[in-house]
Formats: structure tokens, C-alpha cells, sequence
């Protein structure tokens, strides 16, 4: 096995370890990591299940070997809440607008939606299926999870009035 | 599919990237924003046994104005020349084209270089760099070397890259003020792969004609097409319908017969080509117009 | 009888559902995501050859590879029976489909070998190490080579390439075709396309020596079916394997069969004696799982003067690819378009020929819709090309023939019986929700600027949940019958249900957990339900052809009621009262307007296990029933909708813009309409995207070409729109609560909506017969020269 040293940050807590070569992010993610709210859906680069955050970033972990990212931060889904409590507004504007069936694109759709949001707070209803052009749903058609982020923009919206007030 | 095995390289001189090219050769496959040569690594249709990780090399990714040149480092992400605001005011051709290139989580990883030295057809950078015939520096052990794009493409996802090359960085003719210009593509889907997009930039003379144009097409053959003939039809004609009538035609004729499929495909993209041309002409004249 | 009045029902609410917190936080269970100790990864090696004898397959190098742990192929299966799964049509022919390939192999794709390995990317490696030497036979790549003089026969034995040929004749069609006004002959085509779930498929198998169990992980919608079929061809005891469906990343009906990859982990199991693991990619998903959709309709259409049409003839072929599937036959899809072809017409005299052909291809299986896309697509298209022929409008065709509602209950030509429906009235509703008038100004203001808008129409009726009395009819070997429900209320008054189906996304964890709280007066938080495991729950055939609600639903609510029924008799000796005068609210058992006299449900629960002395006679300490559903009359309940596309063509670049949809659904009562509209909006991108994008295509040498996502585009967010959805309600006069299944509906509609709407948008060009989907760039630009031609020889 060929193998490089590496150390990442995934949702704040950093790992040094060593990883072959040629493991794609994805499955680092979910195997040496555990962390597996991360799915793998095509390999290809066009589904988008494999979504992670990388500098704040949506990349496709599939298309990324875990060598060679030393030294950056992902995010994943379990960078959001882990409880009930205390979903982040995305999480909690697709709960509310029923954005998921069987929950396999939802983190990567999530994290898309949260990144869209932080660069455009009060985006048009075209703006978000561009944005989320990329990530593929086989079950709900987007009706439900346009209305999702759009509500969850709109949480954003009044937390960030609130605090600035 | 997971990738076969190699050995993992992260060079950061470009030095020490030419001399792990040297050493590999054929063996090796450099890796920049990988959105294309991981999907082939992922089947197993590229089977390196080294990768030389572009992603630390100092001084690759930037973007600088040289004059009446532009200059593009090779690794600079596709994200970035959409955005940049050098680049949108002295080539906004390439930013329109780039922001163009498939999706976000794309966009924020693949580069320039790494597109171009793909020399995939279909691809925009090849199509803008084709058409306003733009520079390309490469570097090996022997030195450096220029190539104009339009030279560069050989066929499908070849290009004169020797083993042991690396493209190093891209240089745009600044676009002359009063120049007008339009990206225009047609995918099935968003972010899809173009089944066909045109390159257009026109400059005006003094009275009001086209004094020259640049024209390329993507999705027409082996490699991106500079429409010469085309080129030639527009110079010194009036914007307007006519000379936009004139010059899809001319693309037609030129891709029909140079179109290598069956008849159904030829006849199918010569009228694509066709009708992107004239989109494409059309809104850069009417670019002109808005900006004189 | 004692009710439960007091608090506001859940069911027909919009009740947001309890399962999605897992997987908004990533903590969904999918099969790759379980763990096994010492488990071991597997890949297979598949045939690259679409038709060939299998020589030798020489395992020796990568059994010697480091890290490998067991290499097979099918001699090292021999004990294993093949996947056979046969009609009872006397025309039948049936198909071995070996787990791992013996002496054939006979579509690209087919697993021939399997190798075990530390880790997938090592058993990924020993794959390339595998020699297996073919010798080619001629492919059969269309049903056009399957069925001409001479073509070779693909499976031993059979006399021709048909699995089967059906054939009905009804009414007088010979003599209504003669006496007709006119006689329309049309030809529909529907490619090949497929499910395409976001999650692939994968199994774990393990087998514990201690209890000699098999346990088996796998991403599949019918978990009871696996582990008989399992127990059929593998030879293990029944009792003795534990399958457990886990959450499902989307199935579709792709996800409803028994696969060779599940038989061959199982032998794997046993064999290396640890746990082993194989996800299937997407590649392998593509080439090897299951194939939809691909059928070819000819029809002739009677038709009067006034657009009556009085006689439909259809000649239907099926390309069903090289093996039987189990547990539906190869018979499905030719059945299905057989029957409800004539749609929701008034059309009493009909003759169909029907074929399922075997080719060299991914077998084919039922897929959201199964034939149903393809029959309104047909007989949808045959309607609007009457109104063409008329000079009608094709909206007034269809008033002309459409069922009203002093029909129903109505038996159709082919026997079904349509219970009731509103199919009339969701097409006039349907024109409303979208303002048809409205679509038609916004079509002709856009093509004065220079563009192409069209609005196209379909509508349909179809079955769901059905039944005992409909499988029988359809010759399948599994009689899909029932569902079951096992309720039981546990010491704290909580209650945990077990169902024999298994949702991939429908939300039944919200939507029976709705009507069993509300059958039991308790929150929706105190009921939870379980499915998946079949060591737990209840044998039943899954979750598939729009019945589950229906049917598990239905013993849900069943088994609840006889728990009630317990409540109410114990709580009628504490409280010395009549059990009628008895009502549950609010947790508790009280008397009809004396609040004050009441025990709580949980009060009674805990006596019921902890104090059985304090039981009335003859109560045992159970506070648990079980039931099973077979909503009669077991020909199913009709549900029908009403779909609307606006489009906008580019006749330069062939390209197809969905710029907006409508639809008017009637499912009967809803227990979730938050649930029902998702399904609708699912189905229609799936029906869209069959409609404009996703083509499974294979050259001439049946190979595949489309086997990554880059060929097979799959519908994005900028590709649907926005997707209005209004409800008609016509209950089921049958099934408990008034419900009808309705998952499917949504991807049975676009096709002829979009083919309709691609048609009216080249209207100015001119005329043409859009009849064939997916409507590609090439296809849409062949069309636009047809459209020319006509519009040439007129002037």
C-alpha cells in the first residue's frame, strides 16, 4: 500500500494519519473517519450526494484523493446540528417543508443550500436551482426543496436583523 | 470504481514539478482541480502510476495584466476567472465562458490549465482560447515554449503537451475597447457538457463595420474550430442580420464538411453550429452597439 | 360504536414527518453505512460480452494476490439454484438466471465472478487478475433482431425470443373498424430508461456459526420476498435467515427484486465465514440492475364523426433483456399495457397482441408506473391525433369519450373495474389550476416575438392497490395479496408497530403512525413504527405498485382498532360502564360525557402486563394485535390525475425548455397531503425526465453506451419547474379510510403532456406526430424537418 501522511481538519477537530494514496475523500470520510453522512452516488463528479465543504466551499468529495488536502478544513453534514434542538436553519427549512423522501442527496443538498445562502442571503427562486443545479434528487422533484431553502434564507434573514439590532 | 494505485507527489516549485514530470513521463498524470481526471481515474480509463499534485505549486494560480495582455496562470480555478474583475474587464469573453463550466463544486476546483491541457472538444476554455487565439506557455526540462491554441489541439483530448510539459500559463489578447463579444452554448441539461457552444468577439472600425472577428466553436469536431471562413465573411461587413445570416451560414458549410459522424450527426451539428454562430454574432454586435 | 372524539385528527394533516431529523443530520442507516466486525469488501467481475459461451474463468492470479480472500465463479455455485420465476401463460417460456454466470452469459453487465477482499480497492485490483475466456455468439441488441426469421434463440429450449405473447379480443373490433368514420394508425416508441435511485444497491451478508443464522443487510423494497427467495435457491432454512432492509436511499420498483448479488454475498458469507460487504457503483448500476420503460406500440384508432372513439387495436412489444425477473415474470409490463390501454375511455371493443421479448439487454422490471407511462402516452397521443383528424379541439375529443361519474363503478373492456374516479372532472379542474386560456395568450404573445411555447394535455386512470383477485389474473407466481400490521401497546401505553412493507422515502413512518395515533387517541409521538427487519415484522410482499398506505395502512388501522377494542373492554370493568358508552380521548378511556370518569391508556397498559388480575375474563395480558389487509375487492381502487405541461422549443437546437406543470390529483382521502404532493412532484420529475432526457441506449452489439451520469442525464433543479398540485377527493368505496394509492401517478403523465406540448409548439411550423420519447435534441430536430416538409407541401 502506498500511503501519504496527511492531517485534515473535518468539522474542527483535525486527524493526522496516514492514508493511502489513492482513497477518494468520500470514502476517507466515511470509513477512517466514521462519518457517514457523506454519500456516494455516482463517482463521476454529477450526482452531488458527495458534497463536503472544503474552505467553506462545495466540492465534490469523490473527486478529491484525502492526500491531498493537508492542511485544509471540510465541513460535512454532521458540521450542522446533531441534535433536534438545534438545527441549523437549512436543516430545519427542510424538515418544515418536507425537502427530503428518502434522505440520500439531503446532506450534500444541505450544505449547497447553506453555502448559496452565506454568499447570497435573499436569493430568487432561479438563483437557488442554479445553485443547486448540481445536486441530484430522484425523489422530490425540488418543489418542496426550493420552498425548503427559501424559508430557510428567510430564518437567516431575521436571526442576522435580530442580531444586528 | 475506486482508481488504481499510484504513488502520491505534491511538488511546490514548479522546478520540482518538472523534474518529477522528466523522471515519470508517460507514467504520470499531473493533477490540478482533477473534475476531469478523476471521473477517469474513478473507471479506471486513466491509470497512472504517479500524480503529481499541482495544488501546492507556487505561483500557478493568478491572474495579471501584462500590457495588452492578460496572463492566466494554469492553475488558476475556473470559480475565480469568472469572478475576477481583471478578467471580466479585459477578456469578459472567458469570464462569460467560464462561468458557464458545469457546476458550482465544479467551478471552485477546476482550472484553466487543467481544461485546456484536457483538450476536450466540448469544453469552453479550449473554444475561447481557440477563438481569440490566445497563448500558450509551456514549460519542460528543455525550456520554455508558446503555443498559439491554435495549434495546440490535435484531436479528441490530445493536444502537443509532450510527456515531460506542463502548461504553465495562459495569455489572452487584452479585448479592444468598443469590442463586443458573446459566449453562447447549448447544453441539454444545466452544467451538462456542451453538445455545442460559439466564442464570438467583434471589433468595429471607425465606421462602424466589422473590422475583425474571432470565432470558435466547441462541440464541432475533434478539436475546437477556429471559423476562419467565417471570419473572413465578416470583416468589413455591416452589424446587423445580414452579416449574422453570413457568418452561420459559412460555419455550417465549414462544419458539414469537416464533420466525421454519420450523416444524421453532421446535418444535426452544422445546424447547431449554425445557429449558435449567428446568437453569437448577434448579441456581440449588439454588445458593440451598448458600449459605443 | 365507541369512538375516540375530542382531539383533531392527524390524519389529513399536514403533519411534517418524524423521520427526517436522522437524516438531515447524517445519521440515516444505508447499507454501506453498517460496519460489520472482520467485515471484507467484494467486487464483481462482469461480462463484457453481450452474447457468449463462458470457456473458462481462471481465478488463480487473483486468488493470489495479497490481501484477497476468496475469488468465485459459477462452478464454485453449483449447489445454488438459479433465479427463476415463471407465469402461469400457457405461452410462456421460461429463463435460469445463474447467480454467477455458467456456461453463458448473456447481457453485458452479467456477474461472472466475485472476489473478496481487505478492502474494495484491493477487490477491485484482483477483478483485473480474473481471466475469463469467451467465445462470442451473435448479440441480439432490439426486438426487431429478436423476433426476425432465423434470429438466434437466446435461451435453451425455447422455440422463438418471446417469454410470452398475449392476446385479447373484445367486443366486435373487426366489424366497429369496418363501419368507423375514420381509422387512425399510429406508432409510440418509449426508450429504454430506468429508476435510478440516488443510493445504489449493496448487501452485507454475515453468518454467525453460533446460532447458524444468515443475516443479510440489503437496500432493497421487499425484504420478506428476499429472504424466501434466498431460502429457494439457496437452499438455507427459512428460519434461519434474518434479511433487514435498512433505510433506502430510493427504489422506484428497481429496488423490488431478488438479485444475484444477493444470493452470491449470502454463499460468499457462509463460505469466507466473515462479514462481507458489496456496494454496487453506479456503473454496475447502470449495466446490471434493472431496466424500464422500453416499448413499442402500434395502434389503429376507430373513431366517428363527432370524436367518438369506438375501437382502439394495439400491437405491443416489450423488450424485457435476457432474464425473467423475480418475484414479477418477464409478463408485467406487456400485461399491464394490455390492460389499461384503453385508459379512461368508454371504449368497449378492442383487440391487443402483447409480446415481452427476450434480447441480449439488462433484464427489464416494473419501475414507477411500470407500463402505464407508455399505454397513456399511447392512447393520450392517439386522442389528440383524433381531435387532429377532426379538426377538434383535442380537450373536447376527450370530454367526447372520458368516463363520468354515473359510470363508476365501471368494468372497462379488459375487466377492470374502475371503482370510482373523477377523471372528468380533474381534467376541467386541472384546466382551471393551470388557466388554460391564460397558457394559450402566453403562447401566441411569445412566438409574435419570435419563440416556441406549447401546452400539452394528458390524463389517466389508474389502479392501485391491488390485490388477491388482480395477481391471480395476472399469471405471476406470488399472489400479492395483502399487507400486515402487527400493533402492540407496551406497559408505558406506548405503541410500537411492525409492517410488512418498506418505505424508500414515502414516509410511513409519519403517515401509518398517523392513523394508528389517531385510532388510539395518543400523540403521534408515542407510536412508533418499524419495518425493514424480518425477524420482526410481519411477512408481506413489500413496498411496490402503489398500495402500501392502502394495504399497511389499512392493517395498521385494523390491528389499532382491536387494540382499542381491548382498551375499551378493560376500561369497561374499571369503570363499571357500557363499552358503547365508552369513547377514547386524549390519552384516556372515559364515559360519553362524563369526563370525570376516566382511566389513562397508559393506567390500563401497565395493568394489562403488571396486574393481570385485574383483567376482565377471557382478556389475555396483551395489549397487541396483528392483521392483514387485502383491500377488496382485490382488483384494486382507481386513482387518477389530470397533468398539464407548458414548454418552449428551440427548433434550431432541438433543445426543450419545461417551463411550467400542473396537475390535479385524485387519490381519495389523504392521510398526508404534505406526502402525497412530494410523491406527485417525484413523479413528475421522473416522468419529465423520461419525457426529455434519460435514455439507456446500447449499440448494435448490445453494448451499453450510457453507463455513467455524463451520458445518462438525470433531471436537475433548473430542468423541473415549478410543479402546481390540486386535489380532487373521490374515496375509495372500498378500502378502509377511503384511500388510494398514488405514488406512482406522477411519472405516468409527462410523457404525453410533453410530446402533446412539443407537438403544439411546432404547430406553426407545421404538422408533425411527436411519438417518441425521450424527445432528444436529434429527435426534436427531426421532428421541426417533418414539421417543414408538411408545411412544403402544403404551399
Amino acid at each position: 500500500m502506498i500511503t501519504t501522511a496527511v492531517t485534515i481538519t473535518v468539522n474542527g477537530e483535525a486527524y493526522s494519519t496516514e492514508v493511502e494514496s489513492r482513497k477518494l475523500l468520500c470514502d476517507f470520510i466515511r470509513e477512517d473517519l466514521r462519518l457517514t453522512g457523506t454519500h456516494v452516488g455516482c463517482e463521476q463528479g454529477v450526482c452531488g450526494t458527495c458534497t463536503v465543504l472544503l474552505d467553506g466551499q462545495p466540492v465534490r468529495s469523490c473527486l478529491l484523493f484525502a492526500a491531498q488536502l493537508e492542511g485544509a478544513c471540510v465541513e460535512t453534514i454532521e458540521s450542522l446540528a446533531t441534535d433536534n434542538e438545534h438545527l441549523h436553519p437549512v436543516q430545519r427549512g427542510f424538515w418544515e417543508k418536507h425537502g427530503l423522501q428518502c434522505g440520500f442527496c439531503t446532506p450534500g443538498m444541505v450544505l449547497t443550500a447553506k453555502a448559496l445562502l452565506e454568499e447570497n442571503p435573499d436569493p430568487t427562486d432561479e438563483q437557488i436551482r442554479t445553485a443547486i443545479a448540481g445536486n441530484i434528487c430522484r425523489c422530490t422533484g425540488y418543489v418542496f426543496i426550493v420552498e425548503a431553502i427559501q424559508a430557510a434564507a428567510r430564518e437567516l434573514r431575521e436571526r442576522g436583523e435580530a442580531v444586528d439590532a | 470504481m475506486k482508481p488504481s494505485r499510484f504513488d502520491y507527489h505534491a511538488p511546490t516549485t514548479l522546478d520540482e514539478c518538472i523534474a518529477l514530470l522528466s523522471r515519470y513521463g508517460d507514467d504520470a498524470k499531473l493533477l490540478a482541480g482533477g473534475q476531469s481526471l478523476v471521473p477517469m481515474m474513478n473507471l479506471r480509463l486513466a491509470v497512472p502510476e504517479v500524480v503529481i499534485d499541482l495544488n501546492r505549486v507556487a505561483g500557478l494560480a493568478s491572474v495579471r495584466r501584462d500590457g495588452d495582455t492578460l496572463v492566466v496562470g494554469a492553475a488558476t480555478r475556473h470559480h475565480d476567472v469568472a469572478m475576477s474583475a481583471s478578467v471580466r474587464e479585459a477578456v469578459p469573453l472567458l469570464a462569460e465562458a467560464a462561468a458557464q463550466i458545469g457546476y458550482p463544486a465544479i467551478r471552485f476546483r477546476g482550472t484553466i490549465g487543467g481544461s485546456l491541457a484536457h483538450a476536450d472538444p466540448v469544453s469552453e476554455m479550449p473554444c475561447v482560447a481557440v477563438a481569440v487565439d490566445a497563448q500558450l506557455v509551456l514549460r519542460s526540462p528543455r525550456g520554455l515554449r508558446t503555443v498559439p491554441a491554435g495549434e495546440f489541439f490535435v484531436t479528441h483530448f490530445t493536444s502537443v503537451l509532450e510527456p515531460d510539459e506542463l502548461l504553465v500559463e495562459v495569455r489572452f489578447p487584452v479585448m479592444p475597447a468598443g469590442a463586443g463579444w458573446a459566449f453562447v452554448e447549448f447544453a441539454r441539461k444545466t452544467g451538462d457538457f456542451a453538445v455545442a457552444a460559439v466564442a464570438a468577439q467583434l471589433l468595429l472600425d471607425s465606421d462602424g463595420r466589422i473590422a475583425t472577428a474571432c470565432l470558435g466553436l466547441a462541440g464541432v469536431g475533434e478539436r475546437p474550430l477556429r471559423a476562419v471562413d467565417a471570419e473572413r465573411l465578416l470583416a468589413g461587413a455591416a452589424p446587423g442580420e445580414q452579416a449574422v445570416a453570413v457568418a452561420g451560414e459559412q460555419v455550417a458549410a465549414t462544419v458539414a464538411r469537416q464533420h466525421g459522424g454519420t450523416d444524421q450527426e453532421r446535418e444535426y451539428k452544422a445546424h447547431v453550429g449554425r445557429t449558435l454562430t449567428s446568437r453569437a454574432v448577434r448579441m456581440a454586435c449588439e454588445r458593440v452597439e451598448r458600449s459605443s | 360504536m365507541p369512538d375516540k372524539a375530542g382531539q383533531p385528527k392527524l390524519f389529513g394533516a399536514r403533519v411534517k414527518r418524524v423521520e427526517d431529523p436522522r437524516f438531515l443530520t447524517g445519521r440515516g442507516r444505508y447499507v454501506d453505512d453498517f460496519v460489520r466486525p472482520g467485515m471484507l469488501h467484494v467486487a464483481f467481475v462482469r461480462s463484457t460480452e453481450a452474447h457468449a459461451d463462458v470457456l473458462s474463468v481462471d481465478v488463480s492470479g487473483a486468488r493470489a494476490m495479497e490481501g484477497v480472500h476468496a475469488v468465485i465463479s459459477g462452478e464454485d455455485l453449483a449447489h445454488v439454484k438459479p433465479i427463476t420465476c415463471n407465469s402461469t401463460y400457457p405461452s410462456w417460456q421460461p429463463t435460469k438466471f445463474h447467480a454467477l454466470a455458467r456456461d453463458r452469459v448473456r447481457f453485458v453487465g452479467e456477474a461472472v465472478a466475485a472476489v473478496v477482499a481487505d478492502d474494495r480497492y484491493l477487490a477491485e485490483d484482483a477483478t483485473e487478475l480474473v481471466q475469463v475466456a469467451y467465445r462470442p455468439l451473435e448479440p441480439i441488441a432490439s426486438v426487431t433482431a429478436a423476433i426476425r426469421e432465423g434470429a438466434p434463440r437466446l435461451h435453451d429450449g425455447w422455440e422463438d425470443n418471446f417469454f410470452v405473447k398475449r392476446h385479447v379480443k373484445i367486443g366486435e373490433p373487426d366489424r366497429v373498424f369496418e363501419e368507423a368514420h375514420g381509422v387512425l394508425e399510429l406508432d409510440l416508441i418509449t426508450h429504454r430508461s430506468t429508476g435510478i435511485p440516488m443510493e445504489n444497491r449493496g448487501v452485507i451478508a454475515e453468518y454467525d456459526p453460533a446460532d447458524e443464522v444468515l443475516t443479510v443487510w440489503t437496500s432493497t423494497q421487499i425484504p420478506h420476498l428476499v429472504r424466501t427467495g434466498l431460502a429457494d435457491f439457496l437452499g438455507v432454512p427459512e428460519h434461519r435467515i434474518r434479511v433487514i432492509g435498512p433505510d433506502v436511499g430510493g427504489g422506484f420498483g428497481i429496488k423490488g427484486h431478488l438479485f444475484p448479488e444477493e444470493i452470491v454475498l449470502a454463499a460468499l458469507a457462509m463460505q469466507v465465514q466473515r462479514p462481507v460487504k458489496w456496494i454496487e457503483d453506479r456503473r454496475e448500476h447502470l449495466l446490471a440492475c434493472i431496466h424500464a420503460r422500453e416499448h413499442d406500440h402500434h395502434l389503429q384508432v376507430a373513431y366517428q364523426p363527432d370524436g367518438e372513439v369506438v375501437g382502439l387495436r394495439a400491437r405491443i412489444y416489450v423488450d424485457c433483456g435476457a432474464y425473467s425477473v423475480y418475484p414479477w415474470t418477464s409478463t408485467m409490463d406487456t400485461g399491464m399495457a394490455l390492460g389499461i390501454l384503453p385508459g379512461p375511455y368508454r371504449i368497449r371493443h378492442y383487440e391487443c397482441e402483447a409480446y415481452s421479448v427476450t434480447t441480449n439487454k439488462c433484464p427489464l422490471g416494473p419501475y414507477r408506473g411500470v407500463s402505464r407511462p407508455q399505454a397513456c402516452l399511447s392512447i393520450e397521443r392517439a386522442m389528440d391525433e383524433v381531435a387532429r383528424a377532426l379538426g377538434m379541439d383535442p380537450l373536447d375529443v376527450r370530454r367526447r369519450n372520458v368516463l363520468q361519474v354515473h359510470d363508476y363503478p365501471y368494468e372497462s373492456v379488459t375487466g377492470l373495474v374502475y371503482d370510482s374516479a373523477s377523471v372528468a372532472e380533474s381534467l376541467e379542474k386541472v384546466l382551471e389550476l393551470c388557466d388554460w386560456g391564460e397558457l394559450q395568450r402566453r403562447k401566441q404573445a411569445a412566438r409574435a416575438e419570435g419563440r416556441y411555447f406549447g401546452v400539452g394535455f394528458g390524463h389517466y386512470i389508474e389502479q392501485t392497490a391491488h390485490a388477491t383477485q388482480e395477481f391471480i389474473k395476472r399469471g405471476v407466481p406470488i399472489i400479492f395479496g395483502y399487507e400486515s400490521a402487527n400493533v402492540r401497546m407496551d406497559p408505558s401505553g406506548k405503541v410500537l408497530v411492525h409492517v410488512s412493507t418498506h418505505s424508500h422515502g414515502q414516509g410511513h413512518e409519519t403517515t401509518y403512525a398517523q392513523v394508528v395515533a389517531d385510532e388510539l387517541a395518543l400523540p403521534l409521538e408515542d407510536v412508533r413504527i418499524v419495518f425493514g427487519d424480518t425477524s420482526s415484522t410481519p411477512y408481506g410482499h413489500g413496498t411496490f405498485a402503489s398500495r402500501s398506505a392502502v394495504l399497511a395502512g389499512g392493517a395498521a388501522i385494523q390491528a389499532a382498532g382491536r387494540v382499542r377494542d381491548l382498551l375499551i373492554s378493560f376500561a369497561a370493568k374499571e369503570l363499571e360502564a357500557n363499552p358503547n358508552d365508552l369513547e377514547l380521548a386524549d390519552g384516556h378511556v372515559a364515559v360519553k360525557g362524563s369526563p370525570d370518569k376516566r382511566v389513562a391508556i397508559a393506567q390500563l397498559a401497565r395493568w394489562t402486563y403488571w396486574r393481570p388480575e385485574r383483567l376482565p375474563d377471557g382478556m389475555e395480558p396483551r395489549l397487541e394485535a396483528v392483521a392483514s389487509y387485502d383491500a377488496p375487492p382485490g382488483t384494486g381502487t382507481f386513482a387518477n390525475a389530470a397533468h398539464v405541461a407548458l414548454v418552449e422549443v428551440d427548433p434550431d437546437t432541438g433543445g426543450v425548455k419545461t417551463l411550467g406543470y400542473w396537475v390535479v390529483e385524485d387519490c381519495g382521502h389523504m392521510i398526508n397531503p404534505l406526502v402525497v404532493e412530494g410523491q406527485v412532484h417525484g413523479g413528475v420529475a421522473q416522468g419529465i425526465g423520461g419525457a426529455l432526457l434519460e435514455e439507456l441506449v446500447y449499440d448494435e452489439n448490445a453494448q451499453l453506451m450510457t453507463t455513467t451520469f455524463l451520458d445518462y442525464r438525470l433531471p436537475g433543479a433548473t430542468d423541473i419547474p415549478h410543479i402546481a398540485v390540486g386535489h380532487l377527493s373521490t374515496p375509495s368505496p372500498f378500502t378502509v379510510s377511503g384511500i388510494k394509492g398514488m405514488g406512482e401517478g406522477g411519472a405516468i403523465g409527462p410523457g404525453p403532456a410533453i410530446a402533446a406540448a412539443v407537438q403544439d409548439a411546432l404547430k406553426p411550423i407545421g404538422d408533425v406526430f411527436v411519438n417518441e420519447l425521450p424527445l432528444t435534441p436529434e429527435r426534436v430536430r427531426r421532428f421541426v424537418r417533418i414539421a417543414e416538409e408538411s408545411a412544403g407541401d402544403r404551399t
